[in-house]
């Protein structure tokens, strides 16, 4: 079988390489320690996702996550999509996304949910963690200035997508309000039964018409 | 065309019965183990560094496709041949858990001595063992291991069949064989831009880091005249290995051997 260029060039072992590194500089910082993973000692999930072409399998050994691109036996497989995956996050979508065949688990789900609880639950002191490396007063500067930075770019982000709103509907006129819509909808459940009311009097009146006749 | 590739054409095995390479030279068979002997006593503690910096850091990428590749499952008792400073033998000890076992082994002392130090300080003691071993004359049981690996090591084995056939001995049956080894880069381009590397750039790096140019002179040399993949297929092939494959790793510069014993 030939070779595609992202085997050649080690897509998947780059990508696992990178994630396993991530994840356990994360858990290394995360204020709660590694207690989360106990539970898991041993466990393997593999997250097999559309968008790539191989498994991911996540194996908690002796207090540390170890990542592989290979299809290793599991306890719990997710098959499903990144943008699935995202939607997993609300609890209550679990059972629809499995009646619309998104997801498809198989093996503990238990092992997938504690997986789940450990990502939640990270708690990270970047300006502790920073402190460490830069000091404690170039790191608070820095954390002042992220916090500013960040209260601005929301506050940015707010304003222009209010001001492309107000453009949008009141001056441009492209797209609808909430309440417009509200209308029109209600507007057409009279239409609707209307019309149901309009076919019950018509058969009716062809009932009769055939009686008469 | 390098003024190497003019005088040692790739490949060209000018060796008979009693003689072999030690790079471009031919030597005495007898005299190839101490000579490489030599210079792995020599690079073994600079190993890791050169590695990194040789490879710019693929060589990591280049064992975890190996892992990979290998199926390596809880309880399963893995030999990682010419293990050297134990890259494998860690990832390996990890994943084959308490029940399994890994053995590193290696024919130079100074290399296993690196590597021991360095899994220890790793914390990694409960798995491991450590066995200054002969490839070709493997100092273990028949139907001893689920897994063998060799990297990076093939090459400097003085006679290779022979080292195949003691590791498909020592391999229980279902058992698989993995090499991962230097090899032929598929495209032209790829192959001078290499064969300008491994020849003008490796060997000052070698000089400038481990203060030895001519071990990575050697190094160099000894990947130019190690078989292609067709070749190392056909001598598993011939040591008895089945399903016997490879896989080309950035351009075919590394390639992975793979093969079963049934």
């Amino acid at each position: 079988m030939p070779q595609t260029i992202s085997q050649q060039l080690m897509f998947a072992q780059t990508l696992s390489a990178i994630l396993e590194t991530v994840i356990n500089q994360f858990l290394g910082y995360n204020l709660h320690g590694i207690r989360a993973l106990k539970p898991l000692s041993e466990k393997t999930l593999t997250i097999k996702l559309a968008e790539l072409p191989f498994p991911l399998s996540f194996t908690v050994i002796d207090e540390k996550i170890y990542v592989s691109s290979n299809d290793a036996p599991n306890d719990c497989c997710l098959i499903t999509s990144i943008s699935s995956l995202i939607e997993l996050k609300k609890e209550q979508q679990l059972t629809d996304l499995i009646k619309k065949d998104k997801l498809d688990i198989q093996g503990d789900l238990k092992v997938a949910q504690r997986f789940a609880d450990i990502a939640q639950t990270l708690d990270i002191d970047w300006q502790s963690e920073l402190a460490k490396r830069i000091g404690d007063i170039p790191a608070y500067k820095l954390g002042q200035l992220g916090r500013k930075l960040l209260k601005t770019l929301n506050f940015a982000g707010t304003k222009i997508q209010a001001d492309a709103s107000e453009w949008l509907i009141h001056q441009k006129r492209l797209i609808i309000t909430a309440a417009e819509m509200s209308y029109f909808n209600h507007d057409v459940e009279d239409v609707e039964q209307q019309v149901s009311a309009l076919s019950q009097r018509l058969d009716k009146l062809t009932k009769h018409i055939s009686k008469l006749s | 065309m390098s003024s190497h590739d003019q005088n040692h054409p790739i490949n060209n095995d000018t060796s008979d019965e009693n003689t072999t390479h030690f790079g471009f030279q031919t030597v005495e068979k007898n005299e190839k183990e101490s000579k490489v002997a030599s210079v792995f006593h020599s690079v073994a503690q600079q190993y890791d560094v050169m590695n990194d910096l040789m490879s710019f850091g693929i060589h990591r990428l280049w064992k975890r496709f190996t892992i990979d590749a290998s199926g390596v499952r809880p309880g399963n008792k893995v030999l990682d041949l010419a293990g050297g400073t134990g890259d494998l033998t860690a990832k390996f000890s990890k994943l084959v858990g308490r029940e399994g076992k890994v053995i590193l082994a290696d024919i130079n002392s100074s290399m296993l001595n690196v590597g021991r130090d360095k899994l220890r300080d790793l914390g990694l003691v409960q798995n491991i063992e450590y066995v200054q071993a002969n490839a070709q004359y493997l100092p273990f049981e028949d139907n001893t291991f689920d897994i063998i690996t060799i990297a990076f090591g093939l090459r400097n084995v003085t006679d290779k069949d022979m080292a195949l056939r003691s590791m498909y001995r020592v391999l229980k049956p279902g058992g698989r064989l993995l090499v991962l080894e230097f090899s032929k880069p598929e495209h032209e381009l790829v192959n001078k831009a290499y064969d300008f590397y491994s020849f003008n750039i490796l060997p000052k790096i070698g000089e400038l880091v481990a203060k030895d140019g001519d071990s990575y002179q050697y190094l160099a040399e000894s990947i130019r005249m190690h078989p292609d993949q067709d070749t190392l297929k056909t001598m598993m092939d011939a040591a008895g290995f089945e399903q016997t494959g490879f896989k080309n790793l950035t351009g075919g510069v590394v390639a992975l051997h793979k093969g079963y014993k049934f």
